[in-house]
């Protein structure tokens, strides 16, 4: 173990000879999403020693495509925030991209952070099979790279129906071939009025000069209106905190996990075992969503409700612009210090509306810069558009001297 | 004061589908422990579950077969308790939006007539895993099999509307036969595959209100069901008359002491949609190629027993309870057989020997064809009851040809008046004092020598003519 690397990997399983899409191509995953034979503890004592018996339907397409995995990094307890997350690490030590769970963003965040690109696939487009996740509805398999190409790349691997997925909806495959394609100018990228109020000067400043960055690549910036933006942070908190609560039932430390030795009983047992597995931050959280579950059901179910209404709001904004667009993180709320809820929930203000959405949505480094600080421009397409907007980044990325390269 | 119960029953019915609910491993709980299992039904991390069409669409047909309506939309929530026999803390069930609503079942009442009892609702779940406890050692240790889990349920739950232990266990029979003749469920509470939760409360007579209810577990035949609510009944009316409140509680029915014990509550949290299994939306068309497949259900098919054969009622009802009795009887009917004389030899003497066996008609050798064959000889006179009843039991175990099976077994009557003379005639010589009796005015003597001339017959002489014989030798 380094501290890095929570497994780093000796063998080669690259098939020798054949050169495929992926050949040369490092991945680091996350310890959350399921490599058969490799330790498998999403960061949390709940799943000390779990070993999954099934490589994940990413992992094993990676694989066929020719793919290196390197190992799995650090992460934040079950995903949540970002805290103790070593992928950059791992990236700076010669992996070529990560694959890290996006709940809240994480993945955008974290290459906003590192001058690196990030994505986030609209939701059923990559495969949940073998992820241990904590929020189902929001999370999905994002991308951290140095370029846009490799993320275009793994993408093309990863992407597309599996039959163990069965939650992934029957909708036409989206073509990422095309993704390749030159990009037809100009398109129209709205700027969220209501967004606007999140920032501060610098952020502002920052955002500005992305703004004009795009407009030289021939993109039309025109104000949109999303009137229940700021619902997005107390739905996601509401409905990602009980689906949390929910899914975490499953860590009774009987056949995985840390297991307390104390108690009287198998309940005594389990309270105590989850007592002593489980850290401070993610305790919180899932008593948040156990007390929507037990004490104010109701309060849940307006939150699923009001989901409903913005991704229907989402949807009328598409109608008039073709990508929305935002800063990716902020300054002063730094994900990897975020030791309470709400902290975590502040840093991936910007971000999480595209989880809550199913929404694609990418960061671009370099552009949204003032004063040498990079926030991150984060794109964010309609659900199942992912091709163009992996083709718009890329546009835009071009502008920016030494933006599609590092 | 005179109370009255209100008794509500909800029930889980096993589907005898070939896999579980949301993988592909056997539906068959009861191999070896552990052997019918994957990552998906052992409920391990990173797993997915993917509903079974055909788990869907038996519970649909039995839905249907208790006249539910199947509504548009239906979803699974998670439902959330712990307990080591459900190691991933939810189960997923149908609490918001259950499969189908609105149905109901006839009973024949208590003073008679019919009485309609409602279904509230039924929906799919998932079973759990089973726990087998060990207390022989010296720690006491339970152990987990998986079997069982994730295979699938439909929990039927019925209005308030059942008054009484006898309602009660009718409901259960009228449900059972229903769902039975739809294939798609065993339902036999001594096995485990339906299992009846029953909630009791009671009020003064008459009254509409609602009490609070107690809900009593652990029967394993209907006759327990039956036991248990009567049981409860009378412990809420006792409680009742000394002033003490009930308690909204879980009791346990102990069938060795014949009571209820109240158990420790059991924590029941809440229903959250699982947002991994998809919603179930219904079309037209896939409804209608459902409802094409429901069978011919028995009291529509009674009517026709009664109208296309001739059958009284209780003779149609008898004749139709049972799919696998009802298409026995109308394919020997076919045969050009009277009947009501089919249906007599059904009642009376093919279906205490499968109760006697255990068996139903397919597990037997016999066919509706051979069995036509051997009545047909017995509507000519070949062989008499007593022969056929000889034949019918080697037809269930043999495939030879009833014709073979009389020949060989020498079955065929003896209608040779010279043979029967000469029994006659033995018997008469033997039994003077009884000839005497009878030529005194005693009849009754004529049975008994009947009986003895039919046992010197091997039982194989044509017993009409052999009484015709008799009573004129004797005059």
């Amino acid at each position: 173990m380094s501290d890095i690397y929570t497994y780093k990997n000796v063998s080669s399983d690259v098939p020798a000879g054949a050169v495929s899409p992926l050949s040369g191509v490092r991945v680091v995953v996350q310890p959350n999403i399921s490599v058969r034979g490799w330790p498998c503890d999403a960061g949390s004592g709940a799943l000390e020693g779990f070993v999954p018996l099934q490589d994940a339907a990413v992992i094993t397409r990676l694989k066929s495509a020719g793919a290196l995995l390197a190992g799995s990094s650090r992460m934040s307890e079950l995903g949540f925030g970002l805290v103790g997350e070593t992928t950059v690490r791992a990236l700076e030590e010669g992996a070529d991209v990560a694959v890290m769970t996006d709940t809240m963003g994480e993945a955008r965040v974290t290459a906003a952070a590192n001058g690196l690109f990030g994505f986030k696939p609209s939701f059923g487009v990559v495969s949940r099979f073998g992820l241990i996740g904590l929020v189902p509805s929001m999370e999905c398999a994002g991308l951290v790279a140095r370029d846009l190409d490799t993320i275009v790349d793994v993408m093309t691997a990863i992407a597309g129906k599996d039959p163990n997925d069965p939650s992934m909806p029957d909708e036409p495959a989206v073509d990422l071939a095309s993704a390749r394609e030159g990009f037809e100018c100009p398109f129209r990228a709205g700027v969220v009025k209501e967004s606007m109020d999140l920032l501060n000067e610098t952020e502002v400043r920052s955002f500005k000069a992305g703004l004009a960055r795009m407009e030289a690549v021939g993109a039309v910036i025109q104000e949109v209106s999303l009137p229940g933006y700021s619902l997005f942070r107390t739905v996601h908190n509401t409905v990602a905190s009980v689906e949390a609560s929910s899914s975490a039932g499953k860590y009774d430390s009987v056949r995985f996990g840390h297991r307390a030795p104390q108690g009287k009983n198998w309940n005594e047992m389990y309270l105590a075992s989850r007592g002593e597995s489980f850290r401070s931050l993610v305790k919180a959280f899932l008593f948040q969503g156990a007390f929507f579950q037990f004490e104010d059901y109701g309060a849940f179910e307006d939150a699923c409700r009001i989901r409903n209404r913005l991704v229907g709001e989402t949807m009328d904004v598409f109608r008039t612009v073709d990508f929305l667009v935002f800063p990716t993180r902020r300054t002063g709320h730094d994900p990897w210090e975020a030791a309470s809820v709400k902290a975590v929930y502040e840093s991936f203000l910007l971000t999480l509306p595209a989880n809550v959405t199913g929404s694609p949505a990418v960061q671009v480094p370099a552009c949204n810069v003032d004063g040498g600080v990079d926030i991150g421009l984060q794109v964010m397409g309609k659900r199942l558009d992912d091709a163009r907007l992996l083709c718009a980044a890329s546009a835009i990325a071009y502008t920016v001297p030494g933006g599609n390269a590092a | 004061m005179k109370y009255e119960a209100v008794i509500g029953l909800e029930i889980h019915v096993q589907l005898n589908t070939a896999t579980k609910l949301f993988c592909d491993c056997p539906n068959r709980p009861g191999d070896e422990p552990n052997r019918n299992t994957c990552p998906v039904c052992l409920w391990l991390p990173g797993n997915l579950p993917h509903l079974s069409q055909e788990a869907l669409e038996k519970a649909a047909i039995a839905c249907l077969a208790l006249n539910c309506i199947i509504q548009p939309v239906s979803a699974f929530d998670q439902k959330v308790y712990y307990y080591p026999d459900l190691p991933k803390g939810f189960q997923l069930s149908q609490h918001h939006m259950p499969l189908s609503r609105n149905g109901w079942v006839d009973i024949t009442a208590e003073k008679g007539g019919m009485k309609r009892l409602r279904i509230h609702h039924i929906h799919m779940e998932e079973d759990v895993a089973k726990l087998v406890h060990e207390t022989e050692g010296k720690t006491p240790i339970s152990l987990v099999d998986f079997n069982r889990a994730g295979t699938p349920l439909i929990e039927i739950v019925s209005e308030p509307d059942i008054r009484s232990p006898y309602e009660a266990m009718e409901y259960i029979k009228a449900l059972r036969a229903q769902l039975r003749y739809t294939g798609a469920a065993e339902c036999s509470m001594e096995q485990g595959t339906m299992r009846v939760d029953a909630n009791i409360s009671i009020r003064p007579e008459g009254t509409g209100e609602f009490n609070t209810k107690v809900e009593v577990k652990n029967m394993n035949s209907i006759r327990n069901v039956g036991d248990a609510i009567a049981y409860e009944i009378a412990r809420q009316t006792e409680c009742l008359e000394k002033g003490e409140a009930i308690m909204l509680h879980t009791r346990l029915w102990d069938p060795d002491k014949r009571v209820t014990t109240a158990m420790r509550g059991k924590f029941a949290g809440p229903c959250v949609p699982d947002p991994s299994v998809a919603k179930i939306r219904v079309t037209e068309d896939w409804l209608k190629k459902i409802q094409e497949r429901l069978p011919e259900m028995p009291a529509k098919k009674a009517d026709r027993f009664a109208a296309e054969y001739g059958l009284t009622p209780d003779e149609a009802l008898a004749m139709s309870l049972d799919r696998d009795i009802s298409e026995f009887f109308e394919e020997t009917a076919k045969q050009g057989l009277p009947p009501r004389k089919v249906t007599n030899w059904i009642t009376t003497h093919l279906a205490p020997l499968l109760k006697d066996r255990s068996q139903a008609i397919g597990e037997t050798a016999l066919t509706a064809e051979r069995f036509a064959r051997l009545l047909a000889m017995l509507e000519k006179g070949v062989i008499n009851t007593h022969g056929a009843r000889e034949v019918l039991l080697k037809l269930l175990e043999s495939n030879e040809s009833p014709e073979d099976l009389v020949e060989k077994g020498q079955f065929r009557q003896v209608s040779d008046m010279s043979e029967l003379e000469v029994i006659i005639d033995a018997i008469i010589a033997d039994h003077p004092a009884d000839v005497e009796d009878f030529r005194k005015g005693n009849e009754k003597v004529v049975g008994f020598l009947m009986g003895l001339a039919m046992k010197a017959s091997k039982g194989k002489a044509n017993p009409k003519l052999l009484r015709e014989m008799l009573v004129k030798r004797l005059a």
